[in-house]
């Protein structure tokens, strides 16, 4: 193994040393540049459509695995799938009847106050292409990009649950940031009380902080989005409650949930469309204060 | 020196060769595994790229290393830098001491694969934290154990194509 330790006599170019120096420097400056600023949209964009094929092809031989293994599917298992999916039609088929006639006398209701009915965009469907291996970021990448005319912003569900949201959209692919990755957030209400509430994810969970103490909330209710934010439609299903501490010397209880969704196993999610028009925030009652704050400094000029 | 091995002639190795287990390397990282299977997997662009450090050191370099970083950056969708940064840093180290470390044996390659890889880690564990991700645990240090018991094996395998006599 010693065949590399023979010396060469040529120049071999600028010293490690140097080197280093000088990718240490290009890389503090990315990660800068990208965690703070978001310059590096372009030359991800681009690397990513390069990338595409690979993950086209890594995915190729698993893909047919699975249709595989689906062609060979044990007929007692279709039976049994085939009666639960029956049960829960009609059960759906129930609610969607009860859905219809409350959503019919919403527009009516609407049109009596001239309000526009809400957007009706239907959601689009779309595969996961990888989980990142990167245990800091939880997010996923899904198989439709801009090609799909996603947004980011859009929110993503999937059977059960609200999964995350769309943060970063690529030519063919999109980033899927789901509710448990750090710094995210939904504003959501117990489904119970109708109490306001913002979950927040902390890596690998999700929790609702700043609840005051007698804020009612049981172990077992179920957290839904309140659609205040003009981002997430109201009521999708986010999380349930699995433990409330109550500490008589903090100022708010200590809420800990699941989030319902399998955030981390889904292979089909669904885009949905931004709720969208939103009002735009009324004027402040700001502006002429400070009108005047600008005159004083001129009058005393 | 390492007296307990025979020496042997080896042919020459190809850039195209180097080039194919980089791309192997990468299309592992972006093979879509079962969710948990990426707390013990290990690195394996870093594995490839510490071989070649060790063993091409003219051929692969501190650049070199960046570049793969960098592609790791955006095959796991992680900040753009991060590997770059820790791959750079650690392919220098090994650099330095690469006369050291070609001399060595299998085992003890294998430590300090283990301390390169530990190194790694940890450059990526400050950069996410200092640009504001909570720690993920000590369970991060675990690949770079399993990605050095891997190292002899990896040696044996990336060696097999260039012996004059295939065993």
């Amino acid at each position: 193994m010693d065949f590399a330790n023979t010396p060469s006599f040529f120049r071999s170019g600028p010293k490690p040393g140097t080197r280093l120096f000088l990718c240490a420097l290009a890389s503090i400056a990315l990660l800068v540049g990208d965690s703070r600023y978001g310059l590096m949209e372009q030359a991800r964009d681009g690397m990513s459509l390069v990338l595409y094929p690979l993950q086209r092809v890594v995915n190729m031989p698993l893909g047919m695995v699975r249709h595989f293994g689906d062609y060979f599917t044990v007929q007692a298992d279709l039976k049994n799938e085939n009666d639960q999916l029956r049960t829960r039609q009609l059960e759906m088929s129930a609610r969607l009847a009860r859905l219809e006639t409350v959503e019919r006398e919403l527009n009516e209701l609407r049109q009596l106050n001239s309000i526009k009915a809400t957007r009706t965009d239907a959601p689009q469907l779309a595969e996961t292409l990888y989980t990142g291996r990167d245990p800091f970021s939880y997010k996923i990448i899904i198989d439709k990009g801009a090609d799909a005319n996603l947004q980011p912003g859009q929110p993503v569900v999937d059977a059960r649950g609200l999964l995350g949201q769309i943060t970063r959209v690529q030519p063919l692919t999109a980033e899927v940031t789901l509710i448990i990755d750090k710094n995210q957030m939904v504003p959501v209400m117990i489904a119970r009380t109708g109490e306001r509430a913002i979950l927040y994810g902390y890596g690998g969970g999700v929790e609702i902080r700043y609840l005051p103490l007698h804020a009612d909330v049981r172990e077992g209710d179920s957290i839904v989005t309140s659609g205040i934010d003009g981002l997430y439609q109201e009521g999708t299903p986010v999380a349930r409650v699995s433990k409330v501490e109550r500490n008589a010397g903090a100022a708010f209880s200590r809420i800990t949930t699941e989030p319902l969704a399998g955030v981390q196993q889904t292979r089909y999610v669904l885009v949905l469309q931004q709720k969208g028009q939103t009002p735009p925030r009324p004027a402040e009652p700001v502006v002429p204060v400070k009108k005047t704050k600008g005159k004083k400094p001129a009058d005393s000029e | 020196m390492s007296f307990d091995r025979p020496k042997e002639l080896l042919k020459p190795v190809k850039r195209r060769f180097i080039f194919m287990t980089f791309l192997l390397a990468v299309l592992v990282e972006m093979v879509p595994l079962p969710h948990g299977s990426t707390r013990w997997l290990p690195d394996f662009i870093s594995l490839v790229l510490l071989y070649w450090v060790i063993n091409q050191p003219r051929r692969v370099n501190v650049g070199i290393a960046f570049l793969m970083g960098l592609v790791a950056d955006i095959a796991t969708a992680g900040m753009l830098g991060q590997h770059a940064l820790a791959y750079s840093v650690t392919a220098y180290l090994a650099l330095s001491r690469q006369r050291q470390l070609i001399m060595f044996n299998l085992g003890q390659q294998a430590l300090s694969v283990l301390a390169l890889m530990l190194c790694n880690q940890s450059i990526m564990v400050v950069a996410r934290m200092l640009t504001g991700s909570a720690f993920v645990g000590w369970s991060y240090f675990l690949p770079p154990l399993i990605g050095a018991l891997l190292w002899p094996l990896l040696t044996k395998l990336l060696l097999l194509p260039y012996r004059h006599h295939s065993v």
